[in-house]
């Protein structure tokens, strides 16, 4: 530790202590204004207590019916409509689309609910590459094919920095204070991963790829997926507190995990199956907006056509009809009647936990649907009138704590150009400490006080007194967030099972089919189940 | 010496006693200096004449002192109580003396009025401490003992105090500390005398309250007196503040002294009306030569209108465009008499329309095409004002200038910041300019960069300057764009928004000079 920084920690430790003192005095979070938004309790109760639903009072027919507008559904109506298919409708049982990719806005800022960016994508991605040059994040490609990148669309420098030992430090990996022997463990790991994201398998795929199922079928890399990746880092030797901390952060931001709760398979894709490129970009690039991945679902929803995309339509049973087709049986939440849409082919862009109910009739079906687990989140976006001074680095796009339960805050303003006086920061957590299920009903026993309670001890913790700059601070409980990459889930028989289409009739898209929560499984799971339909027809 | 007939119940205390409380006035004459030296150099600093501020606060100071002397007939009973709380209200009021005068420099006329207030209230309380401690002595000392031993402590005091202020106390703590720490003394004089004196026993629970939370309070301020103090950065100016104020945007410190007039934006220097005329005439005049005519001309940052001012004196300008962040900065601009004299009256000219907004905003908004773009930002000193560098913001500059047109930036310094001026350079040559780098010499800023670019090599050094330039003409203009070799290229990257090197450059390159 250089003597500036020691002195700089004294001095941030004099500050933290004083206001730690005056904790007490801290305003009490309930006189903070603002609510628990989202998460549309009231159809998410209906469809788990079996209702009461309506009375059905006539049928539609279409060709296909998609059920879910998150981005994989959006992406599968696009799809077909590109392809040329005619009769697509498509149901959402919410009053916004996007799903995980919602997004909020007030007159700071346009903020995320949840997905808040990509990385640069796989250069095989074609499809990916196609839709953003469609949408301006990529501007064109060069002579070699690389695109170019739009700048406002690249993640603006500063990107990112860690509170370690009272000081904010340039960068997520911990260098400030960290022993020259941890340090040799993080080159170690570094190296075993890019070793991953060059290796290619026996079947000429790459070991660790995306689309998950494009990953190579061999043996060596899939029987990673038997052990956690704790018992992989124990194994390998990795004992550096501070490389298992950056791990284990990984895994919760990534997939809401802990380090045991992870299979070693879906922890190593992590790292290694970034590869894109670009002629302003590489692998580590990432793409973000202030509404995070809500800008992409905008897109994808604008080149949908708006009367056969409809909100707070809430399909509830699903059963096939003799002469063909299925029949879907649709709460209007609008108008609080109920009706049938008679499909000849569906398209079930909803995740498993939900498909369990719908599928009621189809009894081993439910069983594969039952082994998706989820974890729960808590997002806050919280408006604050500037920063009290800070040490080290200033405010960048991705903020973290070390040692602390939260992922940290993104600024949403980060690609902002102007001055900004205010901003708007969005916290993430994930509860890992215990199953999915236990730390759900805590979750939602607790009050918008007590979780703003839980916040505002880290908040507070990294930046002193910013309790009495916050303006506003909204909630959202995501109780089945991401789907969890449990050990042997990635590459087990449930996940398989699960994504079969059942009599050429019902087709599955929904990102959890690929064992982890990214915007390209959702995108490349519409379209999967698109062209599954195509060629069924 | 001490008298003989001393009562027998107090012969234990009485002569440790007497000395603590001699012991005392040195504390408390030492304070009161401090006190009264803290409110002079305040003074200074914030209404310039220092010779009229020290004269003016030591003579209310003294005066005061008279006052609070003649009140001290008027205190009767215990003695040792009245002393205590003396000492626990000259501590409060001294100690917090500067954190107030600070955070209330704002509103320089209400400034006066607390400052004489604090200097007038602290000199009665140090005026009744003496006759007080006098008083309490008086029993246990002959009167010439008594009367030399205060006031040789009294004086030593003063002594002390007026070396430690400014060797040792204004350098190291700072004025708001010193006066915080010298609150503390005061406060534990009272504590001392508070626990040696019999008389004042029963008051101990109700003072210990007292004190314990003047503490408190102190413990704060001492550990904000940073914040304290940038909130008003008074230190920072040696001129007379004539005009401060703080937008939402910036904090504006107009300076004066006998020659010039200097405008600070944060603590920054923007100009001084000495050679700001250098400056100027080296940022427009170049370009503008060139375009005599220019039908639309746009100018972004310079809110004070200098660069206007230049403008203005081609006559066949067409429109100007004025975009500058801040209403504060413009509006004062275009009101205060002084200001617009200085700026000649450009912002009020019918030709220029000024625009209060974000210059990233409005350059994305805009569709051009102007003929002349003056880009005058702020060094790019913090990520925020450095995404006006980026290879980004020049493109969006490409698209609104038209094919023959020009467009200058200024580049902070080759000098000191080598590194920065030339990628800037490269960054916009990075998307498609022609650049030629040039340099002025500014005596308040030092060896200062431009970069002139165009999209056809369409510039030439050929035209005529207006008549009354004190600075530049064709030949000299021939000379800033040599680079001797201290100021020379130098390779760098480019400046980009998800890079952004140009603050890590900037921020290399100056932090000798600013650390
Ligand atoms: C907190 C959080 C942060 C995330 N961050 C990122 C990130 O930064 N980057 C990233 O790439 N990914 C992120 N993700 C993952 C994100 O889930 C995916 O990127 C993607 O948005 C998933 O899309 P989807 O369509 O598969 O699922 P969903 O978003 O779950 O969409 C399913 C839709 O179906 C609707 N629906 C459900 N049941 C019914 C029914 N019965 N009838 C009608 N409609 C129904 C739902 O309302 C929903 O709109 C994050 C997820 C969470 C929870």
């Amino acid at each position: 530790m250089s003597r500036r920084n020691f002195l700089l920690q004294l001095a941030a430790g004099g500050v933290v202590l004083l206001t730690g003192a005056g904790c007490g005095v801290r305003r009490g979070a309930g006189n903070i204004p603002g609510t628990i938004v989202g998460a549309n309790s009231k159809t998410g109760h209906l469809l788990r207590n079996g209702g009461p639903y309506p009375e059905p009072h006539h049928t539609v027919e279409v060709n296909v019916l998609i059920v879910g507008g998150g981005i994989s559904g959006l992406s599968a109506k696009r799809w077909l409509q590109q392809e040329g298919v005619k009769d697509v409708l498509l149901l959402e049982m919410d009053d916004h689309f996007g799903g995980n990719a919602t997004y909020g806005q007030n007159p700071v800022s346009k903020y995320p609910w949840g997905a808040h960016y990509i990385p640069v994508p796989d250069l095989r991605n074609r499809e990916i590459l196609d839709f953003l040059h469609q949408i301006g994040t990529i501007t064109g490609f060069d002579t070699a094919g690389l695109p170019i990148y739009n700048e406002y669309h690249l993640c603006h420098d500063p990107e990112e920095r860690l509170f370690i030992d009272g000081i904010w430090q340039d960068g997520i990996v911990p260098e400030n204070g960290v022993p020259a022997a941890d340090k040799e463990q993080f080159r170690r790991f570094s190296a075993e991963v890019a070793a991953f994201k060059a290796a290619v398998g026996s079947d000429g795929r790459d070991a660790f790829a995306i689309p998950v199922d494009t990953s190579s079928a061999d043996a060596v890399y899939r029987d990673l997926d038997r052990i956690s990746f704790r018992q992989y880092l124990t194994q390998k030797g990795y004992t550096s507190r501070y490389l298992l901390w950056y791990l284990e952060y990984g895994c919760k931001d990534d997939f809401g995990t802990n380090l045991d709760g992870t299979s070693a398979w879906a922890g190593i894709h992590y790292f290694a199956c970034r590869k894109g490129r670009g002629v302003n970009a590489n692998s580590s690039s990432v793409l973000t907006w202030p509404e995070g991945n809500g800008f992409l679902m905008e897109h994808l929803k604008s080149q949908c056509v708006a009367n056969e995309i409809k909100l707070r339509q809430l399909v509830y049973r699903i059963e096939p009809v003799d002469g063909g087709g299925m029949n879907a049986y649709v709460a209007d939440m609008v108008t609080g009647k109920g009706f049938i849409v008679h499909a000849q082919k569906l398209l079930l862009a909803t995740p498993q936990m939900v498909n369990k109910h719908l599928l009621k009739g189809y009894g081993e079906r439910t069983a594969a649907c039952a082994a998706f687990a989820y974890a729960p989140w808590l997002i806050a976006n919280i408006t604050v009138n500037g920063f009290e001074k800070q040490h080290g680095m200033p405010l960048c796009w991705d903020n973290v704590f070390y040692g602390k339960p939260s992922v940290g805050y993104v600024n949403a303003n980060h690609q902002d150009l102007g001055r900004v006086s205010k901003n708007v920061l969005t916290f993430y957590k994930s509860y890992t400490d215990h199953d999915p299920a236990t730390e759900r009903n805590r979750l939602y026993a607790k009050t918008r006080s007590e979780l703003l309670d839980e916040i505002l001890d880290e908040l507070d913790f990294v930046h002193p007194g910013i309790t009495a700059q916050i303006e506003h601070a909204d909630l959202w409980l995501w109780g089945h967030g991401m789907v969890a990459p449990k050990v042997g889930f990635m590459w087990g028989a449930d996940r398989t099972a699960a994504a079969q289409p059942i009599d050429n009739r019902v087709f599955f898209g929904h990102s959890d089919l690929s064992g982890i929560s990214i915007f390209e499984e959702a995108f490349y799971r519409g379209i999967h189940a698109a062209q599954q339909i195509v060629t069924a027809s | 010496m001490p008298k003989k007939d001393l009562a027998a119940d107090k012969s234990n205390h009485l002569k440790p006693s007497g000395v603590l409380l001699l012991l005392s006035v040195f504390v408390v004459a030492t304070c009161g200096l401090i006190y009264e030296l803290i409110a002079g150099t305040l003074a200074s600093y914030l209404l310039g004449d220092s010779i009229l501020q020290f004269s003016t606060i030591i003579g209310t100071y003294l005066f005061f002192m008279g006052v609070g002397s003649w009140l001290s007939k008027y205190v009767d009973g215990n003695l040792i109580k009245w002393f205590v709380s003396v000492e626990i209200l000259v501590g409060l009021v001294g100690g917090c003396s500067a954190p107030l005068l600070f955070a209330i420099f704002e509103q320089v006329a209400s400034f006066r009025i607390v400052l004489y207030a604090i200097v007038g209230i602290t000199g009665v309380l140090v005026g009744l401490e003496i006759p007080l401690l006098m008083r309490v002595l008086k029993n246990n000392y002959v009167f010439k003992d008594l009367v030399s031993g205060i006031f040789t402590f009294d004086y030593v005091g003063g002594l002390l105090a007026s070396f430690l202020f400014p060797l040792l106390l204004v350098p190291y703590l700072g004025l708001i500390r010193t006066s915080l720490l010298f609150g503390f003394l005061n406060l534990a004089v009272a504590w001392v005398v508070l626990y040696r004196f019999h008389e004042v026993r029963t008051y101990r629970r109700a003072y210990n309250t007292i004190i314990g939370g003047a503490l408190l309070v102190f413990a704060a301020l001492f550990v904000y007196a940073e914040k304290i103090m940038t909130f008003s950065e008074t230190a920072t100016y040696q001129d007379k503040v004539i005009y401060s104020k703080s937008t939402p945007y910036q904090r504006i410190v107009l300076t004066k002294n006998s020659r010039e007039v200097r405008l600070y934006l944060n603590g920054n220097l923007q100009f001084s009306s000495n050679d700001e005329y250098r400056y100027h005439e080296a940022l427009i005049h170049p370009a503008m030569q060139n375009m005599p005519n220019a039908d639309r001309v746009l100018v972004l940052g310079g809110g004070d209108g200098l660069a206007v001012r230049e403008i203005l004196k081609y006559p066949g300008v067409g429109a100007v465009t004025l975009v500058d962040l801040d209403p504060g900065m413009t509006k004062m601009f275009q009101e205060d008499p002084m200001l617009v004299k200085l700026n000649n009256r450009s912002l009020l000219s019918t030709k220029v329309k000024v625009v209060n907004d974000d210059a990233y905003a409005f350059v994305r908004r805009d569709s051009g095409k102007y003929r002349v773009i003056i880009v005058d930002f702020p060094d790019p000193s913090n990520y925020s004002v450095g995404k006006l560098y980026t290879t980004a913001f020049y493109n969006e500059i490409y698209r609104i200038l038209s094919d023959s047109g020009v467009v200058v930036v200024q580049s902070t310094s080759p000098y000191i910041g080598r590194r920065s001026f030339w990628c800037i350079d490269h960054t916009m040559a990075n998307v498609g300019f022609h650049t030629i780098p040039y340099h002025a010499y500014v005596p308040s800023f030092g060896e200062w960069g431009f970069v002139l670019a165009t999209k056809n090599y369409c510039w030439k050094n050929e035209g005529s300057f207006p008549a009354g330039l004190r600075f530049l003409n064709t030949d000299n203009l021939r000379e800033m764009m040599f680079f001797p070799p201290d100021m020379a290229e130098v390779p760098t990257d480019v400046n980009k928004l998800n890079n952004q090197v140009l603050v890590r450059y900037f921020e290399s390159d100056w932090g000798p000079y600013t650390h």
